[in-house]
């Protein structure tokens, strides 16, 4: 009576369910900390209206309300990139939660793709709001193929941000990464005339505005709504590339030494 | 670990390829004069396109043509946009029959027409013109194709006005008739068959016989050239179609269009120009085009003289209109392509102005309000081959006409013009382009010194409605304590006797030096003063201003006993010019009977 029955033999696991749960719980747990979600909300569409739409003042022949729709369109989809990778990551390894998920039947890809679509959700959300307040507020007309041309342009966009995060979220622990990731967000987002259009601002740091990528994305940006002509969009296009790939490349060396 | 390291290794020389390869960022913003003045967007306007109605269209013009029509366009940097909201845009109208004479050509535009067609003028002006239609420059006139010089018999209708016409004696004639007119650039010719049997049985003059106009028809057809009859008779009518006439510059009158007539101009492909204006005119109608304020103030001496003008022939005939009227029923109905003219300066019509009213007559005659304006656009753009105009669409020529409200629905409701555009630049429409002097902002009298005072212009006097032939009396003076325990105040006081005519009496002041001399208050916002009267009387406050001898625009004010101030916005008198204002008057009018009131501390700013 020694012989052993085998066990039934489980059903296999639903990738495309896991993936869906985890996406779920990463946006409801974004959702519930206010402290990130409101500010990625509304910082965006608040200084949009101030900017935009409050402070008067024409700037030679840019259609104010449109080119700051552009850049702000840029500062909003950038934040939750960069806070949901960076403080999401930083917070999940000083808790462990990250060394429970790695040994979990779960694949690895399915965290990423998680964090991925619940900053897109976030963009897409951010990039309603701006539009509502340029289109219904600051007369701002633009056809549907052009906004759907702008949505897509940001939100592909993102990936340089969620790796640049992620990089971040590998460097430092906990809440320290909130510090961290503010230090690099609201710099890069000003001196990359995102707040203010560029020509506000000394020509050096004009000049320097190349090394940041979101000046890049912000030309493509500007570039589709009409406010910038002649953008070399492949160009913008192959450094938001490589930037992505230095920063995962970098992120995942952190990754394999922990 | 190795291979990651080729990644990051691979990605760094990415980057900075990459960055190297973008262009500086720009250091400064683009300059405003990157966007021409001359471009701009009429934006969500309903659209007349030439030939039907389009709800909510953008319509982006450049370099003086139409660029793009859409349903909605983005607007680049710096560009000009024109609301379009309750409002319409239409091609600029095309006056397929007018004589232009003077400043006829500029009048025709100040009024949206930005295209005539003329039937007999000076031909030593179709060069020129020639030159100025092809061209997208500035302009302030109407472009002109012409007949030149008309056809017609010695002695005969056309040889009135005082100039040299070499007219024909019969056939022979014909070919070298024609050739000349073509030497001289004529665009098409002109043919008359009148004799004026259809008006008087009084007169007659000489006019060609059949055999001259059909002779005159087949050298134009010959040489490539459109001939056009006037005929106000449907024999000679239908003579002159049968033998290749290709339009009538006016539908006949003795008669309305017989079904064989209709079957005629049908079978022929052949236009009619009902010219029902004037033909309205002939009939004892008075065009009320001179007192529409919608018109008034833009109305040039010479237009208000020919819109008055009166009596062609001798009687007033009202079968003439109707059977008119009929006729372009009848020929509409069968598809016969009719097209709108005024025949300006004729008698009850004035160059530009009266094609809007012929479009309202045509309306009354079987044509809806699209088939009315298409009769002023694209049929007689179709009709006499002008390819690029009477029509909105990209690449046209950037003519157009905005108008307030729906002329969908009512068609009189082009006069409410609120911008006229020529080879896509806005049509200053003022008659003179001269601006007035400025009146400065500030107080004009406070009556502190012992003499009536003002700081501008030639001060006060007091007015009646004697200068009219009436009967009242105003006199002026300066009384002690005024509003707010000042010094002195103005009295006006006097006897108001209501007899024929106006009734006005009170005190009247003149801007400018010169007795009703216009200034420019354009920038002013209102006039303020203070008043007080214990008879009861309104005050009618009036605003003289626009074209000398306009009616004034009037706010009516109700003073009591005690100092009051009354503010009044400029704006709010109705059809006032502040572009030009000659005066300002405060009176009193019916009933009969003593007034006085007295003003203090009269300001405008």
């Amino acid at each position: 009576m020694n012989t052993t029955s085998p066990l039934p033999a489980a059903p296999a696991p639903s990738l495309l369910r896991i993936q869906a749960l985890e996406s779920w719980y990463e946006l409801l747990r974004v959702l519930r900390t206010p402290a990130f979600a409101i500010p990625a909300l509304a910082f965006p569409v608040v200084f949009y209206v101030l900017f935009a739409l409050v402070l008067p003042g024409q700037w030679g022949g840019y259609q104010k309300s449109a080119y700051l729709l552009a850049t702000y369109g840029v500062f909003g989809v950038i934040g939750p990139a960069l806070f949901g990778f960076g403080v999401g990551l930083a917070i999940e390894r000083e808790k462990g939660w990250l060394e429970l998920k790695r040994v979990s039947p779960m694949p690895t890809f399915v965290y990423f793709i998680a964090k991925i679509s619940m900053s897109l959700v976030f963009a897409f959300a951010v990039l309603c709001l701006l539009t509502v307040a340029a289109v219904g507020f600051g007369g701002v007309r633009i056809t549907p193929i052009t906004w759907l041309q702008l949505v897509a342009t940001l939100l592909l966009g993102t990936m340089p941000f969620c790796a640049m995060g992620l990089w971040i979220g590998t460097l430092v622990k906990g809440d320290a990464a909130v510090a961290v990731v503010n230090l690099v967000y609201l710099p890069m987002s000003v001196l990359s005339g995102l707040w203010i259009p560029l020509f506000a601002f000394p020509v050096v740091l004009q000049k320097l505005a190349v090394a940041w990528p979101s000046w890049h994305l912000a030309q493509m940006a500007l570039g589709v709504v009409g406010q910038v002509q002649d953008v070399a969009y492949a160009r913008h296009a192959l450094v938001l590339l490589a930037a992505t790939v230095v920063f995962l490349a970098l992120a995942a060396m952190r990754l394999r030494k922990a | 670990m190795n291979k990651l390291h080729l990644l990051l290794a691979a990605g760094i020389v990415l980057l900075v390829g990459a960055l190297l390869a973008i262009p500086s960022p720009t250091t400064s913003p683009p300059a405003q004069t990157k966007a021409s003045p001359d471009t701009f967007v009429v934006r969500d306007v309903r659209l007349f396109d030439g030939e039907r109605f389009h709800e909510r269209r953008s319509v982006l013009v450049r370099d003086g043509r139409i660029q793009s029509v859409a349903a909605d366009l983005d607007l680049a940097p710096g560009m000009t946009v024109v609301e379009g909201e309750g409002r319409t845009l239409l091609p600029g109208l095309i006056d397929a029959h007018v004589h232009t004479w003077g400043s006829a050509r500029r009048d025709a535009l100040r009024f949206g027409v930005t295209t005539v067609i003329d039937m007999f003028s000076d031909h030593r002006a179709l060069a020129a013109a020639r030159v100025e239609r092809a061209s997208l420059a500035a302009t302030d006139r109407a472009d002109l194709w012409s007949a030149g010089t008309l056809a017609t018999a010695a002695g005969g209708h056309g040889t009135q006005y005082g100039m040299a016409i070499p007219t024909l004696g019969g056939p022979g004639d014909a070919d070298a008739w024609v050739q000349a007119r073509q030497d001289e650039g004529s665009d098409f010719i002109k043919i008359v068959r009148e004799d004026l049997h259809v008006y008087s049985d009084a007169q007659a003059l000489p006019t060609l016989d059949a055999a001259t106009v059909a002779a005159l028809v087949q050298a134009a057809r010959r040489r490539g050239l459109m001939a056009v009859v006037h005929a106000s008779a449907q024999e000679a009518a239908r003579e002159s179609l049968r033998d290749g006439a290709h339009g009538l510059a006016h539908v006949f009158q003795d008669s309305a269009a017989d079904p064989a007539f209709v079957a005629l101009a049908r079978e022929r492909g052949a236009f009619v120009v009902p010219t029902l204006t004037v033909v309205a005119g002939f009939s004892g109608q008075r065009s009320a085009l001179a007192e529409d304020p919608r018109v008034a103030p833009w109305l040039s001496a010479d237009q208000r003289q020919t819109l008055a003008g009166r009596g062609f022939f001798t009687e007033a005939k009202p079968a003439l209109l109707a059977n008119a009227r009929e006729s372009v029923r009848r020929l509409h109905a069968a598809g016969v392509p009719i097209l709108a003219g005024s025949d300006a300066p004729n008698p009850n019509t004035a160059h530009g102005v009266s094609l809007h009213e012929e479009i309202a007559w045509l309306a009354t005659a079987g044509l809806s309000p699209a088939q009315a304006l298409a009769a002023a656009t694209s049929a007689p753009a179709d009709a006499f081959g002008l390819s690029d105009r009477g029509r909105i669409a990209p690449g046209q020529r950037a003519d157009l006409l905005l108008v307030e409200g729906d002329p969908s629905r009512d068609p009189g409701q082009t006069l409410a013009i609120v911008s006229v555009w020529k080879n896509g630049r806005e049509v200053d429409r003022r008659v003179e382009i001269d601006r007035a002097p400025v009146l400065a902002p500030g107080p004009i009298s406070d009556f502190e010194a012992d003499a009536i005072e003002s700081r501008v212009g030639s001060g006060w006097m007091a007015t009646s409605d004697r200068m009219a032939g009436g009967q009242s009396q105003a006199a002026l003076a300066r009384i002690e304590g005024g509003a707010g325990g000042s010094a002195g105040a103005l009295r006006a006081s006097g006897r108001v006797q209501v007899g024929a005519g106006a009734v006005w009496a009170g005190a009247f002041l003149n801007p400018g030096e010169a007795m009703m001399q216009p200034l420019d208050a354009s920038a002013l916002g209102e006039l303020v003063f203070q008043v007080r009267s214990d008879d009861g009387r309104t005050l009618a406050v009036m605003l003289f201003s626009g074209a000398e001898g306009a009616s004034p625009a009037s706010v009516s004010v109700t003073p009591g006993p005690q100092w009051s101030e009354v503010r009044l916005r400029l704006s709010d008198f109705p059809g006032a010019d502040l572009g030009r204002l000659r005066a300002i008057a405060f009176t009193v009018q019916a009933p009969a009977g003593e007034f006085h009131f007295d003003l203090d501390q009269v300001e405008i700013r």
